[in-house]
């Protein structure tokens, strides 16, 4: 009832209450438009890892229409064939046998040495925490993963990420069930490394579009396409250098001749992934 | 403007993005339709101006939680431009389809290098051929975007065959 100034009730429908209510919350274009940017603003500048929260919400909430069309997307690729590598069986091995060369070249360093120090074999130490890939971003602007893994698993940043026996990336954000992985082909992702048998460190950076540049090497070593590309052991995260990717092309630098130019590509299929292995060194008992 | 079923049809169209449109990406550089960017278009032709804006920062918002992306900066592009084109349609009709494609190649265009711009501004670092990726799914979207608009319609319950100017 709408009780007027005269003292008459009248009786109001629900349609007409509606009405009334759009007209005291009427707002112009002009203003709506404003709030809306200021909203974008706010999420802008905020910190990211406030605004992570909302992609993380997105992943658990819809993890499991993301896991089904994600698996129907790897099903129909398995059919198409990606120049460079080969089959995913065929690629692991040859990754298991980078990582044994490497491990040999390393015994053999030792000897030269006639060190005595504790021998370090692979990951022994370490424990493997197997991950639901959730959501992949690549080729885009940003090359990430979001994988679903419990926090309570002793996930934390900079632990690096393994699959088909080569390193992919690094954990970059975790949060209560899930975890970014930053790939090493990430414009943002920067690793330590070092070519075939040169034994210099210089540092990686991704460039987006599956592949990665390493800069800042004189062209006095001898590098071939080819070459492997080693992750060097980072302590506390990684005990043994592991095999990373390959040298896909090498040209003088364009601003430099003195250096190389090196871009480097994965030695898996990151499109193809469904399921990564975390490294955690040092694991709490 | 029928809100819930909005709601619906962003949240599936968000997880189709997300997901199940690796399918159909084409080049090494992955390039893939955009279809919220479709989306935008649809509501900035076939809504009125202030459900344009809403819709245009809703479907902006959503672009920025399901891609990996500086928060924000889909936000602030797709309202922006959405915003625009919904002002832009009240000047000049967008009926055929090759306007339509138009459109959605322009507006996906500038909401790409605007979105770039904003991440760039937020200290996030990108790939070198950032521009051909942009141009490339502006015009993938273009190409598919139009034949979208019809069971979006039909979804929204919107009468695309009448036209008018609000």
């Amino acid at each position: 009832m709408v009780k007027w100034s005269n003292g008459y009730q009248l009786p109001i429908t629900s349609y007409q209450l509606l009405i009334m209510a759009r007209k005291l919350i009427r707002v112009s274009r002009r203003m709506l438009f404003t709030w809306f940017m200021l909203a974008g603003f706010i999420l802008l500048f905020a910190p990211q890892n406030l605004t992570n929260n909302f992609q993380f919400a997105f992943a658990s909430l819809f993890r499991w229409p993301l896991a089904v069309g994600r698996n129907i997307s790897l099903f129909t690729r398995t059919w198409q064939s990606r120049p460079g590598i080969t089959n995913r069986r065929e690629s692991e091995y040859e990754n298991y046998i980078a990582n044994l060369t490497e491990q040999l070249h390393s015994e053999r360093q030792l000897v030269e040495k006639l060190t005595r120090m504790r021998k370090r074999f692979g990951l022994q130490g370490a424990d493997l925490i197997p991950a639901d890939v959730v959501t992949a971003s690549i080729g885009g602007a940003h090359s990430e993963l979001i994988i679903y893994c419990r926090k309570e698993h002793g996930l934390a940043k900079g632990q690096f990420v393994l699959e088909d026996n080569s390193i992919i990336g690094t954990i970059s954000d975790v949060w209560a069930r899930n975890a970014k992985v930053r790939l090493f082909t990430d414009p943002a992702s920067k690793i330590a490394v070092r070519i075939g048998k040169l034994n210099i460190d210089r540092v990686m950076q991704g460039s987006g579009n599956d592949s990665a540049k390493i800069s800042q090497l004189s062209t006095k070593h001898n590098i071939k396409v080819g070459d492997h590309v080693l992750a060097r052991k980072k302590p506390g995260f990684l005990d043994t250098s592991l095999i990373i990717g390959t040298v896909a092309t090498c040209t003088w630098d364009k601003q430099n001749p003195l250096l190389w130019d090196i871009t480097v590509k994965p030695v898996c299929d990151i499109e193809r992934l469904n399921s990564v292995t975390v490294i955690i060194m040092n694991p709490q008992e | 403007m029928r809100w819930l079923r909005f709601a619906v049809f962003i949240l599936i169209v968000t997880v189709l993005q997300a997901s199940l449109l690796d399918i159909v990406a084409v080049t090494k550089l992955n390039i893939r339709p955009n279809l919220l960017l479709t989306l935008l278009v649809f509501f900035a032709i076939y809504c009125n101006t202030t459900d344009a804006i809403i819709t245009s920062f809703a479907i902006g918002f959503v672009a920025d939680i399901s891609i990996a992306s500086a928060m924000g900066s889909q936000t602030i592009s797709f309202g922006l431009f959405g915003t625009a084109l919904a002002y832009l349609h009240r000047v000049i009709a967008i009926r055929k389809m090759p306007y339509q494609s138009l459109a959605i190649f322009i507006t996906g265009s500038l909401i790409g290098a605007l979105a770039h711009l904003l991440a760039l501004l937020k200290g996030q670092a990108a790939i070198s051929n950032i521009y051909t990726v942009i141009l490339g799914t502006a015009l993938y979207s273009a190409i598919v975007g139009p034949f979208l608009f019809l069971p979006a319609a039909w979804w929204m319950r919107i009468k695309t065959h009448r036209f008018s100017r609000h």
